[in-house]
């Protein structure tokens, strides 16, 4: 019960200090919490703001897919195959520190400047996260209960699905996790680079009109939507991981 | 030929590259030929002008990781010896983590201008949330016997901080910097793309909008460069530094 006072009240004291910071008189490109709430509700009525926090989502939420599918069945592989292992993750270790968004004016030019091309960018970032945790989820399985699987006559596909893969599901989480938040980032980027919908195009446009406003609007719906994302997976992760204690 | 398989897949690539270029199908402006992109490269480095954009995208990098650095191992070290402080910030962080902060750079804009410190202000509060974190969690999770014996032996607060705590948690210092420093130099990039005149992100969107593929392309092949020795960097320093754990892996 302290506890929990104590942390609404961390985040109160920030609001209440903002409000009052505001009734001082701020620069007008910072609006008090309760403007911007204001602001939001109104948002909330029209449909613009459906329409482009719909449209970012179509575009992170099919490239986080692709890109973790990919990332956690060839980081598996990876983990458990050792031919596998030396021919992909050397590539997969040596681009991992190369800032994956630059390929974005590349991928413009091969596919388009459309979605797709902002699908594949997403796919691309959040594969790295997804790879390397599962491969290290894999990797860290511990040897003597593969051996004892197999001695009590457990298939190489059995000991795959009973032993490796749940050793592994705290490690893929985490990268999910990353990779979550990775989409957002590299989804927002790539619209403030180059779009004609979306919550980034949103801001940047709000930002040329001096729509204060619509900034902070757009803001707040990519804050949410992000929060409400990482609270979904940590979800799912109590959920096939009861035994796991989960950690912020 | 066991010890060629590590560059199989890369030469591989190379090669399907080099013959999609060189086949015709697609035009030169798509997929400019390895060639081409090793002149624009040598052309960039040859000139003093690629030096300086260069040097531009480094300093907003290692400015904002930086302070993030200094301030995100301070507060992580005060989470993670006082529950006070931890039960105040920890809400902040964990809450606000899954947010984009680039989301946050037309503010910052307005609040710090178009230039540099802008971009450095997004790079800091976007490098401080995992060096906060994982260096939370490493000081959390040091070894209580070694603080009781410190203390018992009439330690000071502040001397088992600095002499027990943080040489113990220094695997998670390192580990932290090593994702904070590629997320530092991403979002230098991506700021530099959105809106700049200079450094490396302003080169690529500025070789694309004049049709330059492959001055764009070369320009990627430097970024690249640059994250991949920043990162051996790291490693190196922290093979040094933190003697007693080597690290062989590549990730943390």
């Amino acid at each position: 019960m302290k506890i929990a006072l104590a942390r609404v009240g961390a985040v109160l004291i920030v609001l209440v200090a903002w409000q009052l910071l505001s009734l001082r008189g701020l620069p007008e490109f910072v609006l008090s919490p309760v403007e911007i709430a204001k602001h939001f509700v109104a948002a909330l009525g029209t449909p613009e703001l459906y329409r482009d926090a719909a449209a970012s989502l179509a575009r992170a939420l099919p490239g986080f897919a692709l890109g973790t599918v990919l990332g956690i069945a060839l980081g598996l592989a990876a983990g458990i195959a050792r031919s596998f292992d030396e021919m992909l993750s050397p590539l997969v270790f040596l681009t991992y520190p190369v800032p994956k968004i630059v390929m974005l004016p590349v991928f413009m030019l091969w596919f388009g400047i459309g979605d797709l091309s902002k699908v594949l960018i997403i796919a691309l970032a959040c594969f790295y996260p997804a790879f390397i945790n599962a491969y290290y989820g894999a990797r860290a399985t511990r040897r003597i209960l593969v051996w004892s699987a197999r001695n009590m006559g457990a298939s190489e596909a059995e000991i795959f699905r009973r032993v490796v893969l749940p050793g592994a599901l705290p490690q893929i989480f985490a990268g999910l996790r990353v990779a979550l938040a990775l989409s957002f980032i590299v989804m927002f980027a790539a619209e403030m680079i180059n779009a004609r919908s979306g919550l980034g195009h949103l801001i940047r446009e709000a930002e040329n009109s001096l729509r204060f406003d619509l900034m902070y609007v757009s803001l707040l719906t990519i804050a949410i939507l992000g929060y409400a994302g990482d609270r979904l997976i940590r979800f799912l992760r109590g959920y096939f991981l009861p035994w796991e204690e989960s950690h912020a | 030929m066991r010890r060629l398989r590590p560059f199989i897949l890369i030469i591989l690539i190379l090669a399907a590259w080099e013959t999609a270029a060189r086949s015709g199908l697609w035009s030169p402006l798509l997929f400019p030929s390895l060639e081409r992109i090793g002149k624009e490269l040598w052309l960039f480095v040859s000139r003093s002008d690629g030096w300086w954009q260069t040097w531009v995208s480094l300093y907003r990098t290692f400015g904002g990781f930086a302070l993030a650095a200094i301030a995100g191992v301070a507060l992580g070290m005060l989470m993670g010896r006082s529950a006070l402080v931890a039960e105040l910030l920890d809400p902040l962080f964990s809450g606000t983590y899954a947010v984009p902060k680039l989301a946050l750079f037309p503010i910052f804009i307005f609040l710090f201008g178009l230039g540099s410190l802008s971009k450095v202000a997004l790079i800091f509060l976007e490098c401080l949330y995992p060096m906060t974190i994982i260096t939370y969690h490493g000081a959390k999770s040091v070894n209580p016997v070694l603080i009781w014996s410190a203390q018992n032996m009439g330690a000071s607060r502040l001397r088992t901080l600095a002499r027990v705590v943080f040489p113990a948690m220094l695997p998670y210092v390192f580990a932290a910097l090593r994702v904070a420093l590629p997320v530092a130099l991403i979002v230098a990039i991506i700021t530099e793309m959105i809106s700049s005149v200079d450094g490396l992100g302003y080169l690529v969107s500025y070789s694309l909008s004049s049709l330059k593929t492959d001055r764009m392309l070369a320009i990627v092949v430097v970024i690249s460069a640059l994250g991949l020795a920043l990162d051996h960097a790291l490693v190196a320093l922290r093979n040094r530094l933190v003697y007693w754990e080597r690290l062989d892996t590549f990730y943390v």
